[in-house]
């Protein structure tokens, strides 16, 4: 089990390597270097100017040795300005002597880089979005998952009854809708005053002016009420619960269909508790799997989500990030993603094997 | 805030001068009142002297107390003489403050001076500091910290040091620094500036953002980083695109009132259908402006609206430093192919007046009336291959916000009906802001100025930091010298109508309109009426007992 763990490990640090690289060439390449020294600099510099501008910067070496000096193996780059004498340099702050200075900063020692766009350190910025979207995500979970198995569940127990067609239906329903389109549709109806259920709620006088829910979930970003995150979380939670509550029920159904149900029944057992003690269990290994696999979804969906009612949260960092070309802030984002990705799929492999004991690791 | 008047000249020659043209109407009251202040008139001096009781706008007295919350974008701050976004001066506002402040009613009134008069030909300004004000490290507030400002906005070494253009005969065009024996200090709270040539703008540029005064040993650093201002606020928190907070700081004793305890900004990005969403979620008490149809939305879920007509505008430029557009018959091609008063009603609903693709507003004093020029979407293709352009492909840039997004919509669909080739570059806004002097073809937005020159004096006189059209004309350059000599407006107006013939000809940039701007605000706010420079000075705001 360790060491299967370890391996584990080890093959998630190599694809975070990886995937890393392919994000840093992307970001890296020639285009985009010139589009960032002409919006950090000037947009009329002529192309030679372009290149002393990205070789000042530290963006003039080999794509390797940059990528090396990012991770932390390469020493950082150092130079003196040629019209000002000030030494320049990756582990340098502005003024700093550069025999006081380290000499690697990069992902190994802990320094993420600079977002030019903030203008502050990324390590700064990046921990409290991650806080921020851990909260809409842990609500999001909260809700997604014990109602898409209860849904799951109550659909698969008799397949083909009334029950199961029209869960099925809403399931189906819901997972064929997008966050951007059923977060749309949620804002329209429960948080315009103008349309909706709102302005009928108001007029029955079950309102006191307002919405029922609210559009923006920015105050959510100081503290959580029912009324503020009820819609983000209903968008992210709507979409990954019909998929899981399909696959709830596929696996449900197949386990009712087992042998030792049937004995189960024949012996008298109620029904009830068929469901409760003896499918219950074999019916979820499988949903499990891709409950874990939801992560990843996730992170697509707080992308949408938190732009479209504005929380701004690590979905959001991550839009501006790759639309203003802030380079080490989206590398940044990347390595997160690569670590939710990577984790929670150890997660479920390492829980699988509790779940099934049939299965055996290693 | 505490104005005391008795420290404001009673009256002055120019100023006289001034209330008997305001009375023979070749005034408007607003000019008069813009102009007589400027000399050192206090408001109600100004008023009596055309025999009017002073009607200005008081500001109520809100209650002490409570928390504001704003909506606004939040920018990387910087050294206050570079800020080139009205944002920034805001959000500082509460701790860096400036002398002087200009009113909603186009009078100015004294902040950290108490009074200030020119001489009979507007050469020298006595600047006289209000007394007992101090900064919040314990720091007296001297004379010296002027006189290191003004210096520090004569430094033209300074990149992206706006100030320099607005101090104008000051600096020394030799060493790009202030000039020698044009900044005296007279004594602790008396400075006198010296100008070699009458310069009526001084005034109004030393109350316009940039000119935030700093402490006289962190000159050109960014507020930010240490937290000194004469203000009575403090910052508590500051993210870029996300919010910032201020908090009245008890450690400091500020010389005036201050009512509310603590303001927030808050940055809900650029696009309006989101700050509307925030409005109905409670997220803000007040938008920092409100634009295009989000106008009525707003006051149909109760906010209070308040509106001022202004010379803002959004000039849709070409960058006279890019090809094809060094070409002017490109240029006159395409002001040829637009009909200004179809972007008006598409790019801002109507809510504002035509221009005239030059930027001088008629409400400026010294505004002067021109033939209305020809739109022949024909006879522009016809120019355009004359000029051997006729397939170029013109891309046209903008921020991705309501405003200037629509009106380069507008203004792509008219080049493309006189069959010009347009692609639209839509970008977001810190990306856009990062670089927007110097986009071949793209919209600015521009604010409301005191008076007809300044603008000029800022963004089309050849070389200066904001000359984004990259407009270079030595008679343009001579003529805006010479009218901002002249402080008579009909005189003035005369060199005006050729300036303003100079650039329709020159077809340096369409101005399609003048707007009227926008605020929002919950019922009980008080003191938060829209200024016609998007000024927000939270030492005046509060709530309503």
């Amino acid at each position: 089990m360790a060491f299967f763990i370890l391996r584990r490990i080890g093959v998630m640090a190599l694809t975070a390597l990886c995937l890393t690289f392919v994000v840093f060439f992307l970001t890296n390449l020639a285009p985009n270097l010139e589009k960032l020294a002409k919006t950090q600099g000037n947009a009329r510099m002529s192309d030679a100017e372009v290149v002393s501008w990205l070789d000042r910067n530290g963006y003039g070496g080999p794509l390797v040795v940059r990528y090396g000096e990012w991770l932390g193996v390469v020493p950082g780059w150092l130079r003196e300005d040629p019209i000002t004498g000030e030494w320049r340099g990756r582990c340098l702050a502005r003024g700093q002597d550069p025999a006081e200075a380290a000499r690697f900063c990069g992902l190994l020692q802990g320094d993420l880089g600079y977002s030019t766009v903030s203008a502050t350190e990324v390590s700064s910025i990046i921990g409290g979005r991650l806080q921020l979207t851990g909260i809409l995500m842990f609500w999001a979970f909260a809700v997604m998952v014990p109602s898409a198995l209860l849904v799951g569940v109550l659909a698969g127990m008799r397949e083909g009854s009334r029950t199961d067609r029209t869960l099925s239906t809403f399931s189906i329903a819901s997972t064929a809708t997008p966050e951007y389109v059923s977060g749309v549709i949620f804002i329209v109806l429960l948080a315009s005053s103008q349309i909706g259920i709102s302005p009928l709620l108001v007029e029955w006088g079950w309102l006191e002016g307002g919405t029922l829910f609210f559009g923006s979930a920015r105050s959510a970003m100081d503290g959580v009420t029912f009324w503020n995150f009820t819609l983000p979380v209903m968008t992210i939670a709507l979409y990954g619960m019909g998929y899981i509550a399909r696959m709830t029920r596929a696996s449900m159904a197949e386990v009712m269909m087992a042998q030792y149900i049937r004995t189960a029944r024949l012996k008298g057992v109620k029904f009830s508790n068929i469901v409760m003690k003896h499918a219950l269990r074999n019916a979820l290994i499988a949903p499990f799997t891709v409950i874990m696999l939801q992560f990843p979804w996730l992170l697509n969906g707080v992308v949408i989500v938190e732009t479209l009612f504005n929380y701004k949260g690590f979905g959001w960092t991550l839009v501006q990030a790759a639309s203003n070309n802030d380079i080490e802030l989206l590398l940044a984002c990347s390595i997160v993603a690569v670590f939710v990705v990577l984790v929670t799929q150890l997660m479920s492999d390492i829980g699988y094997v509790f779940l099934n004991p049939r299965i055996r690791i290693s | 805030m505490t104005t005391t008047t008795t420290a404001h000249l009673a009256t002055h020659p120019a100023a006289e001068m001034y209330a008997r043209e305001y009375k023979t109407g070749q005034l408007s009251r607003r000019e008069f009142l813009v102009r007589s202040t400027a000399l050192g008139l206090s408001a109600a001096a100004a008023y009596s002297l055309i025999g009017l009781s002073p009607a200005m706008a008081q500001r109520a007295t809100p209650a002490k107390g409570g928390t504001l919350r704003i909506q606004m974008g939040i920018l990387a701050l910087k050294d206050p003489r570079t800020y080139d976004w009205s944002e920034m001066g805001n959000v500082s506002r509460g701790l860096v403050e400036y002398l002087i402040e200009y009113n909603r009613d186009g009078t100015f009134s004294g902040v950290l001076l108490e009074g200030w008069e020119a001489n009979a030909d507007a050469t020298q300004y006595t600047l006289r500091l209000r007394p007992g004000v101090t900064w919040n490290n314990g720091d007296a507030f001297t004379a010296a910290d002027v006189a290191a400002n003004f210096a520090a906005w004569c430094d033209t070494t300074v990149e992206g040091n706006s100030m320099a253009a607005r101090m104008g005969g000051l600096v020394d065009a030799d060493t790009g620094q202030a000039r020698a024996g044009g900044i005296v200090v007279v004594d602790d709270l008396t400075v006198q500036i010296n100008l070699p040539a009458p310069d009526i703008t001084l005034v109004p540029g030393m109350a316009d953002y940039p000119a935030a005064i700093m402490h006289r040993d962190l000159i050109g650093t960014n507020p930010l980083d240490h937290g000194v201002g004469t203000g009575a606020y403090r910052f508590t928190d500051y993210q870029v695109g996300i919010s910032a907070r201020l908090e009245r700081n008890p450690d400091h004793s500020y010389w005036g009132d201050a009512y509310l305890d603590e303001v927030v900004f808050v940055d809900l990005g650029t696009d309006p259908a989101a700050w509307f969403a925030g409005a109905e979620a409670g997220e803000f008490d007040m938008t920092y402006q409100t634009v295009g149809e989000f106008v009525d939305l707003f006051s149909a879920v109760g906010w209070d609206r308040s509106d001022v007509t202004t010379g803002a505008t959004v000039v849709v430029r070409p960058n006279q430093l890019n090809a094809p557009y060094d070409n002017v018959e490109v240029r006159r091609a395409i002001l040829e192919a637009v009909d200004l008063s179809v972007v008006l009603e598409l790019g801002m609903n109507g809510q504002g007046t035509v221009g005239e693709n030059h930027h001088v507003c008629p409400i400026h004093p010294e505004y002067a009336e021109l033939p209305p020029m020809v739109v022949d979407k024909a006879a522009a293709q016809a120019r355009l291959a004359a000029a051997g352009h006729a397939d170029a492909n013109f891309t046209l840039v903008s921020l991705d916000d309501g405003l200037t997004r629509f009106t380069c919509d507008a203004v792509a669909a008219q080049m493309r009906d006189a069959g010009m080739t347009v692609t639209r570059e839509v970008l977001p806004g810190s990306t856009f802001w990062n670089d927007w002097l110097n986009y071949p073809f793209s919209a600015t937005e521009w604010n409301h100025r005191e008076l007809g020159v300044q603008i000029l004096n800022l963004a089309y006189r050849s070389g200066v930091a904001w000359n984004e059209t990259a407009f270079a004309n030595a008679e343009f350059d001579s003529l805006l010298d010479q009218a901002n000599g002249i402080q008579d407006a009909n005189a003035r107006r005369e060199v005006m109508a050729r300036l303003q013939r100079i650039m329709q000809e020159e077809a340096v940039t369409i101005v399609p309109y003048w707007r009227s701007l926008f605020r929002h605000y919950r019922p009980g706010v008080v003191n938060a009426d829209m200024h016609p420079k998007f000024e927000i000075n939270i030492h005046h705001l509060g709530l309503s007992a």
